[in-house]
């Protein structure tokens, strides 16, 4: 199989869509071509870019009270919707379910929606620590204090990253780089206890879906407490700016750190 | 309401979305998901019972848009030009060679630069962009945007390779 045949394959070889054998073979000619090995990676993260950062736009609450009340409505003279045909008895029935249904169902799917997007958060956070820590690169400045970090993000965000706490002997701060949480820009501030390397994740909190259930008040702030993979995840959004803790250090440790970032500058 | 319709309804999300990279605003978005919802209930008969609800209802969509909604706007920058030439797909595609270039940079992009990229493309090539992102296999794709279930894959890698060209600006 040439390059030129291996390319046209590559998002479905991807997502798995190729026949075993012909999966096969674009793998055995991907292991020996460098050249298709970066059109590969570079497809895969144009689809990664698609799935993560292209904005979605769902239906908002009101377009989907009205379709559903209107679908189960008979015709009442208006044009678009005179198609619907079906008797007056079984579509008042309906109608009588449904606006008891409906709002409960698109309630249960709002909620199902944010719990997930919420579980997405707190992915992309450790997504991000595990990214950092992969790195060869991890810190872009390193740190002489908070006095030297700080300044180094002037020009690189288009926020200020609000944080005061300059670390101390149980948390020294080490440095910071510029990362991305979900579809924006994000700093990041490296903390360490002991051996175990801390990210503090700081964006712009806007149009995110944060947690309000199973709150914990820390630092004067509700955070939400969780964990994933095996990393302690503490989220907590203060004004515009929104903050994401992850360390796989004990969850009580991370809260003590938490505490002193969260109090008020 | 029938099973139909009550299963219609779950997929609004994905086709407002659609709408609203098809129409390029809110409001003319809502307008196209109701009336393809409406066009949808007109022609429940024609729906094949074991086939895809959701491919099914993005067709229609697609057709009102093209057939009625585009032409009423008489907007020629909403999916009246074709921006994806062969010459912008062929600049993409001899980039290969610079594949950590761009891989840096295309892990640099944020949301608003590729929004904006996307929606400098074609209709045609927006559309199989998000269809794909939807999950909708290619011979449901070729089934919503009516051409050869093997023109989907070039369509598809032509309109990719478009993308990656607009977005080759941004994340410096």
């Amino acid at each position: 199989m040439t390059c030129d045949e291996v390319r046209l394959h590559l998002l479905d070889y991807q997502q798995g869509r190729l026949r075993l054998e012909t999966q096969s073979t674009v793998r055995a000619h991907l292991d020996g071509c460098s050249g298709c090995t970066r059109a590969d990676a570079v497809e895969q993260e144009l689809t990664r870019l698609l799935e993560h950062r292209l904005p979605q736009h769902p239906a908002s609450l009101a377009l989907k009270r009205r379709l559903a009340t209107r679908w189960s409505e008979p015709a009442r003279g208006r044009s678009s919707w005179s198609g619907w045909r079906s008797s007056l008895a079984p579509a008042l029935a309906a109608a009588a379910v449904l606006l008891v249904a409906v709002p409960v169902v698109y309630y249960e799917r709002v909620a199902s929606r944010v719990a997930r997007e919420q579980s997405a958060m707190v992915a992309e956070a450790v997504n991000d620590h595990l990214r950092l820590l992969s790195s060869q690169h991890p810190l872009e400045v390193e740190s002489g204090g908070l006095h030297q970090v700080k300044p180094w993000f002037g020009g690189r965000l288009d926020f200020a990253p609000v944080v005061t706490f300059e670390g101390d002997a149980d948390f020294p701060l080490k440095g910071g780089s510029v990362a991305y949480f979900r579809d924006r820009k994000a700093a990041v501030f490296a903390y360490a206890r002991r051996l175990h390397p801390i990210s503090l994740l700081v964006f712009r909190a806007d149009g995110l879906p944060w947690p309000s259930r199973n709150l914990t008040r820390i630092g004067g702030l509700d955070a939400s407490l969780t964990s994933e993979r095996g990393f302690n995840v503490i989220v907590w959004r203060r004004g515009e700016l929104g903050y994401a803790l992850v360390s796989d250090v004990d969850a009580g440790e991370l809260r003590a750190l938490a505490e002193r970032l969260a109090r008020a500058p | 309401m029938s099973v139909l319709a009550n299963q219609a309804l779950a997929y609004v999300d994905a086709l407002h979305n659609l709408a609203r990279y098809l129409t390029g605003n809110e409001t003319d978005a809502e307008d196209l998901v109701q009336e393809t919802y409406a066009r949808a209930l007109r022609a429940e008969h024609q729906f094949a019972p074991g086939t895809n609800l959701k491919a099914w209802l993005f067709r229609i969509l697609r057709n009102t848009f093209l057939s009625s909604y585009r032409r009423q706007r008489n907007d020629p920058t909403v999916g009246g030009l074709d921006t994806v030439g062969a010459e912008a797909a062929g600049a993409a595609a001899s980039d290969w060679l610079l594949g950590d270039v761009e891989l840096d940079r295309l892990r640099k992009v944020v949301a608003d630069e590729i929004e904006s990229a996307l929606m400098t493309l074609s209709e045609e090539s927006r559309t199989v962009i998000l269809l794909d992102l939807e999950g909708l296999t290619e011979v449901e794709v070729a089934d919503v945007v009516g051409c050869a279930v093997g023109t989907v894959k070039s369509r598809l890698a032509r309109a990719r390779a478009a993308l990656r060209h607009k977005l080759k600006d941004y994340g410096r």
